[in-house]
């Protein structure tokens, strides 16, 4: 069937901020669906929240709008835009739901609009459990058994139904799994269950059959209008069913199931597809069981997912992009294959390789949070990594993870520790696995505790027995040969073996062992390939060839976690693309799966593989580039900056931009005080303590608070600040080490100060300022969970001056060339220096959307040569809207983590919000936020003593807006004391009616207010009202000066509906005028 | 120990022998199929071929009875990258080297099987030997040799005897059997009563059998070889008058032949379970394994209707005559190993002996 011609203008619906569960697989999905859908020219009108995305380039599609994404917001939009068509697909749940809604609300009708791709009946099948489960049951596919229920009674009679403890508790309409669990009495259940029915979008939870322990696959499948299907690819999950798939580690293809058992799944996956009449992209959840091979559907998702982002990067096959063009009619026999350019979408890839992912836990920022793996979702990200055998690519994944393993290294475990952690699932169980093998525990009894399908405990044996071989022997220029087709890096052989890292490699130069470079080409080799994407591998024949044009390879960021999100991607995207401007070959070597740099439509050539030293230097050798790029792709890139440098050294390939030795000034706290000095540039007191005495007399000679920084943590929160001795010394005792190998850093911690971040382009001569952002919070916020603002507002002229001259002073000092950001305090009229970072950062994507100045790409140009001059960028851009920024933290899903916003990043993902006025553009962050800023209602205040003040105006003014208000005892006499009434709630510890706890549950609280305090009992207290807040998610601010502004923006609301606007009515300048 | 591949370009790829230990000489083709190793090497399509997977990882869920295509081992020899000595599945019941080496056939694993298949692709399907001794010797041997598809491989693999399987009420269906996989075999018997017979059947034979129609078999080797021109082919020319007939893979090229159309070599063949074929406007996934095709032009000359296409390479994948209850396919209905997307053909030729 030929396109459809009677639609013109559709709507892409992003998925918003990163979450646990939504990363950045659905930048991907949207960034392809935009470029198929322009492709065969469609006007494509974009929304997402988040501005860290390539999806919201001005580049990816025609119009592309930066608001919250709720209903209102869409709905303005379609009406604004005479959108006729909005693709339901590609963002996730988060657009999956709001068509629903459009759906349901009758909103489609009412505009006359209607949905590309799966359609509301497609998308109710599938997602209403009651619904999914009934069209199971006609189709003779088996299902666990089941009962949706509406409430905790119904929940408990439906436990014996389906065959009594443990059930498995499943919210409708969540992502990520989010308030779902395993119930193992009615305790548990009551609890889960209770919990789940509140995040449930329509208040309704699944009881059912536990499959726990049965082996976990997954089929991608594509249907178009024509009812063609195929299967793209299926996976395997190595942790069995129990554990939500987005926190297994998975394998592609199958590995485990016969051509019979594949074949009864495939077959099944296209029955149901059909019947669903999806039209597009879905992913269909099977558990079999191992010891009779009967299986059960367990979930369909009727929309492209992480899974589908997965496969499309295991497979070359792109599936959001096909599903693109299916959605406007296209059938599969009508997409061309990309890959190899001469056969259709229309064909099922064959690999020849085996893929790993492996999640990205944020347990190493979270502490104290449960590292148990269950139904619900905790990692952050991923990493994909390809071998020619499934211990290459476990080995390749394990290294590309970044948390300090080369291998499968030991801890320090006790045999208790063992059994417990092999039956217990976490982030550290594939180690522990290893462990046991290692210790000679029987294999049976491994897969026994772990639920792990003994062919991949015997792929972990394989990689201890060559473990010892290494130990064991004198390393052969055979062993080493066979270590290296077992994926294991010198680094691990050297440390093994005992032989230096150059040893090994000399060793591997003699016996001309290799890294050979394959293709990923969807054909197994059947067909000539056109596209550049390769993995390493040790083989005979290497397919990569060095190209004539002069190439730059770009370092990417690796998987995505607290601290490095999707920002870096987004830095790394733009360089490749500015390389391809100045017609270079741009080459990106990455290992994250959900990535839009790890698209083979960006670069010129990929390179899937880990951000080792050895690694890149293997894509360096065989590429012969003349440049190569460390500063987009966050700490990971540049962390191989002086490594590189030294193995470079004689060789054609550049670092570009910014000396390795720039940064390692910038880095080292020593030299870069003087630097400071020498400009003249204050920097907080601080000093390194290496035992608790000098830690204490240091403090005292800086002068509380301070800003303490342990080299080692033992547990707990790494960064603290701390107000006087005592803190310092309970702060000691529990979370930080001290020793001459642990030192403790230790800063002035600037009270009421504000915090400023600054990007900046330097060629060397010139220094153009990017943008100037002012935290909205006071400093000791970090600077990745700030609510910041472009331009400024509180600032004078003269300290913006005074911005300026320093940035452009460091900048030089620093031998700049790129980017570079600083982050700077003011404190009572001074300016102090508090970091800087020669290369990109989070902010540079906001600074880009909010002023239309591709920040990266003019860096990358000026990387390759240019001048400032040239590209036409001086001064400053002049604004006359702002953009605000609003950070979103994953306290819902990870329980067990305090949500007081403090010198540690918590937060996972950001929004932007930008309008004309200010106040419109915080409501729009916060509301992008989730934080979903009432009207009307009680808000509930408790606040420090030296908030109070500002406490009783903001209650002043809620009140005036017609809110009531909950204040804590001395809060509310504050209160009072401005003439505003209020309810005096009580602590828990002070045992009197009513509590805070009790007004939030009765659902009396619309908002919160609570500024820690350290007043006895009320840290507890505190935390417990805090946790609460956030699994009612009730909008919560932890600083008076964001409350002020959240205030601030609600006045705004309430004046009257909010504008939407399109970016490139706040730029004035063709998308794309980047020189 | 040390074994080779060699290809008759000189080529030599060093790895490690499994299964039987010996020297074989056949034409290396390779399969694209990520799984049904086991359904792919006892396929007596194969027979006189050095199979090739493409798939590294070969032999994880072991062998099992059930999987079997045929009573033995079909492929002359067995390439892959990588063979799993510890298989996991509830129906396995032994390794493939252990399979391998039970039917007397030579593996050979640890190659880079990749570069192997890309040099197939690109110079077409070469002739090549697997040996634990001197490779040099095995190239000449190799160079050397005749092409398999010069002997009459049908009549290797052929069943020698009449077998008759009941089905009360059913229809009767004489199968010819060019080297039938098991899986043709099921789908026939769950649908009819069967009498298999070898390939070389005369016609007054078939008569006697008193069918309601006949069924052509899959098979190796080329289906102009004078022989299966001078027996199958002449056989069911004189028949197709008489009966429906229905035909999957070498049973689609020597119905071609019969009928009229030439057949021809492919570069490298079809062999996989991922083969797109477009039929009445839709797309289905099916599984291959093929090195001979029937000529486009040459069909429709012979006034067939071209009813299956490649979508690869547009090369006809089914025809069916325009008057005579007759069709055929070149792909593989029955699966095994592959998709089941165009098991309704069995149905279909069901109908078309009930009279639908």
């Amino acid at each position: 069937m030929p396109k459809r011609q009677d639609i013109e203008r559709i709507m892409v619906i992003g998925s918003g901020p990163i979450v646990i569960g939504q990363a950045a697989e659905f930048d991907f999905s949207g960034s392809q669906a935009c470029k198929s859908l322009r492709e065969e020219g469609y006007t494509t009108i974009l929304v997402n929240s988040n501005p860290a995305t390539i999806q919201t380039d001005r580049e990816m599609a025609d119009i592309v709008y930066v608001e919250p994404l709720d209903l209102a917001t869409i709905i303005k939009i379609i009406q604004k835009e005479r959108v006729q068509g909005v693709m339901s697909g590609m963002g996730g749940q988060t657009a999956l739901n709001l068509c629903s809604e459009l759906a349901e609300t009758g909103a489609l009708e009412r505009l006359g609009v209607e949905l590309l791709g799966s359609q509301p009946r497609a998308i109710a099948l599938s997602e209403d459990r009651e619904l999914f489960r009934k069209t199971m049951l006609d189709l003779n596919e088996a299902i666990p058994k089941s009962k949706t229920v509406n409430n905790i009674d119904e929940a408990k009679a439906a436990v014996p139904e389906i065959g009594g403890y443990p059930v498995l508790v499943r919210p409708a309409f969540t992502l990520g799994g989010t308030g779902g669990g395993i119930a193992n009495n009615e305790r548990e259940l009551e609890d889960i269950a209770g919990r789940g029915l509140i995040y449930s979008r329509i208040r309704q939870v699944l009881i059912e059959e536990s499959v726990i322990g049965w082996k976990e696959f997954e089929y991608e499948v594509i249907r178009d209008g024509n009812d063609n299907c195929i299967i793209v690819c299926n996976m395997e999950n190595l942790d069995p069913m129990g554990i939500h798939t987005g926190d297994s580690i998975v394998v592609a293809p199958a590995q485990t199931l016969s051509d019979t058992d594949h074949q009864v799944l495939r077959s099944a996956s296209l029955k149901i597809i059909r019947a669903l009449g999806i039209e597009g992209g879905a992913n269909i959840q099977f558990a079999v069981h191992p010891g009779t091979g009967e299986y059960r559907v367990i979930e369909v998702n009727p929309r492209v997912s992480r899974s589908s982002a997965l496969a499309s990067k295991a497979t070359g096959y792109p599936i959001a992009r096909v599903a693109a063009k299916i959605a406007v009619g296209k059938t599969l026999d009508e997409i061309p294959n990309a890959v190899t350019g001469k056969t259709c979408a229309a064909f099922e890839p064959a690999i020849d390789y085996a893929v790993i992912k492996i999640p990205r836990w944020p347990f190493d920022k979270f502490r104290t949070v449960d590292r148990t793996l269950g139904t619900q979702m905790k990692s952050t990200g991923e990493v994909m990594a390809i071998g020619r055998s499934v211990e290459e690519a476990l080995l390749k994944a394990v290294r590309s993870l970044e948390i300090d393993r080369i291998g499968l290294e030991p801890e320090k475990w006790s045999s208790e520790e063992i059994e417990r952690e092999l039956a217990r699932a976490t982030d550290i169980r594939l180690y522990v696995i290893a462990e046991s093998l290692r210790r000679g525990m029987d294999p049976t009894r491994v897969c026994e505790l772990t639920g792990w399908d003994r062919f991949f405990v015997r792929k972990i044996t394989n990689l201890i027995g060559m473990e010892d071989e290494l130990r064991k022997h004198d390393a052969s220029p055979k062993t080493i040969a066979k270590a290296k087709r077992m994926g294991f890096s010198d680094e691990y052989i050297s440390a093994l073996s005992g032989m230096s890292e150059n040893a090994v490699r000399d060793l591997r130069r003699k016996s001309s062992t290799f890294a050979t470079f394959k293709m990923v080409d969807t054909c197994a080799g059947e067909f000539e390939a056109e596209t550049p994407y390769f993995y390493s591998t040790y083989e005979r024949e290497c397919e990569a060839r060095p190209s004539k044009n002069k190439t730059v390879i770009i370092v990417g960021s690796g998987p995505i976690r607290i601290g490095q999100g999707i920002e870096f991607d987004y830095c790394c995207v733009h360089g490749a693309l500015a390389i391809k401007e100045e017609n270079f070959d741009a080459v990106i070597v990455n290992n994250n799966p959900e990535t839009v740099s790890t698209d083979f439509d960006i670069s010129t050539r990929l390179y899937f593989d880990p951000i080792t030293v050895e690694d890149v230097l293997n894509v360096i050798d065989k590429e012969e580039a003349d440049g190569i790029v460390l500063q987009f792709g966050g700490q990971t890139a540049i962390n191989l900056a002086l490594p590189l440098q030294k193995h470079l050294k004689g060789r054609k390939t550049r670092i570009l931009g910014t000396p390795p030795d720039s940064v390692d000034l910038a880095e080292d706290r020593k030299k870069f005080s003087k630097l400071m000095d020498e400009l003249g540039i204050p920097q907080p007191k601080s000093g390194t303590g290496f035992s608790f005495e000098e830690v204490r007399s240091l403090a005292d000679d800086i002068g509380y608070p301070v800003l303490i920084r342990p080299s080692y943590v033992l547990g707990g929160r790494a960064m603290e600040i701390v107000y006087n001795e005592a803190e310092l010394e309970t702060y000691m005792r529990s979370a930080a080490k001290v020793s001459k190998k642990h030192p403790i850093l230790v800063d002035k911690y600037l009270t009421n100060a504000v915090e400023i971040d600054v990007d900046a382009v330097s060629d060397g001569t010139e220094v153009y300022i990017g943008g100037i952002l002012e935290h909205i919070e006071e400093a000791g916020v970090h600077s990745g969970d700030a609510t910041m603002v472009l331009p400024p507002v509180t600032l004078t002229p003269e300290t913006m001056d005074e911005v300026r001259t320093i940035t452009r002073k460091v900048a030089l000092a620093l031998k700049t060339v790129g980017l570079m950001n600083l982050q700077l305090a003011l404190k009572d009229g001074r300016i102090f220096m508090l970091e800087a970072n020669p290369r990109a950062s989070r902010t540079v994507p906001i600074i880009s959307k909010a002023t239309g100045v591709p920040l990266a790409k003019v860096a990358m140009k000026v990387m390759l040569g240019r001048t400032l001059k040239e590209l036409g960028l001086t001064g400053e851009p002049n604004l006359g809207h702002f953009a605000v920024k609003a950070s979103v933290f994953p306290f819902l899903k990870l329980t067990g983590v305090d949500s007081i916003l403090g010198p540690e990043m918590k937060s996972t993902g950001e929004v932007m919000g930008i309008d004309r006025e200010y106040p419109a553009a915080v409501w729009k962050a916060l509301t992008a936020a989730g934080q979903r800023l009432p009207k009307t209602g009680n808000v509930y205040i408790s606040v420090a003593d030296a908030d109070k003040p500002v406490a009783a105006e903001l209650a002043s003014r809620l009140a005036g807006m017609g809110f009531g208000v909950y204040a804590t005892k001395g809060t509310a006499t504050a209160i009072r004391d401005k003439g505003v009434s209020a309810t005096t709630v009580y602590m828990i510890s002070e045992k009197t009616s009513p509590d805070a706890i009790s007004v939030m549950r009765k659902g009396l609280v619309n908002m919160v207010i609570n500024t820690p305090t350290e007043a006895s009992g009320a840290r507890r207290d505190g935390y417990m009202m805090r946790r609460l807040a956030v699994e009612l998610e009730i909008p919560m601010f932890t600083t008076i000066k964001g409350a002020s502004a959240a205030v601030m923006a609600m006045e705004h609301a309430a004046k009257g509906d909010t504008t939407v606007s399109d970016l490139a009515s706040f730029h004035g300048q063709p998308a794309g005028s980047s020189d | 120990m040390k074994g080779y591949l060699v290809l008759e370009d000189g080529t030599v790829f060093e790895g490690t022998p499994f299964g039987f230990v010996k020297d074989v000489v056949g034409e290396v083709v390779f399969s694209t199929g990520m799984t049904g190793y086991q359904e792919s090497i006892t396929d007596p399509s194969y027979c006189g071929q050095i199979l090739v997977s493409a798939y590294p990882l070969i032999g994880n869920y072991g062998v099992s009875r059930a999987y079997s295509q045929s009573s033995r081992v079909q492929v002359w020899g067995y390439a892959v990258r990588e063979i799993c000595d510890h298989p996991s599945h509830r129906l396995s019941d032994r390794s493939i080297d252990s399979f391998l080496q039970e039917h007397e056939v030579p593996g050979i694993h640890g190659i880079d099987t990749r570069e192997l298949i890309r040099r197939i692709r690109d110079s077409g399907t070469m002739m090549g030997g697997i040996t634990s001794g001197d490779p040099g010797a095995m190239v000449e041997k190799v160079k050397a040799s005749r092409r398999p598809e010069s002997s009459n491989l049908v009549s290797m693999v052929s069943t020698r005897d009449t077998i008759p399987f009941e089905r009360e009420g059913a229809k009767r269906v004489v199968v010819y059997d060019c080297g039938v996989k098991e899986n043709i075999m099921l789908e026939l018997r769950s649908r009819f009563e069967v009498v298999q017979v070898p390939y070389d059947t005369p016609p007054e034979k078939v008569r006697e059998l008193e069918p309601d129609g006949i069924f052509i078999t899959n098979g190796p080797g080329d289906p102009a070889h004078p022989e299966m021109v001078s027996k199958t082919v002449a056989a069911l020319s004189r028949l197709k008058d008489e009966y429906p007939m229905m035909g999957i893979c070498l049973g689609n090229q020597l119905l071609a032949l019969m009928l009229g159309a030439k057949t021809f070599k492919l570069k490298f063949g079809h062999r996989g379970v991922n083969q797109p074929v477009e039929f009445d406007g839709g797309v289905i996934i099916t599984s291959q394994n093929h090195g001979f095709a029937v000529e486009r032009d040459s069909a429709e000359d012979a006034g067939l209707d071209v009813t299956f296409t490649n979508l690869n390479d547009g090369t006809v994948e089914g025809i069916r005559h325009r008057e005579l209850p007759i069709f055929s396919v070149q792909f593989h209905p029955e699966a095994h190993a592959g998709p089941m997307d165009a098991n309704f053909l069995f149905d279909r030729f069901k109908q078309m002996l009930e009279g639908d």
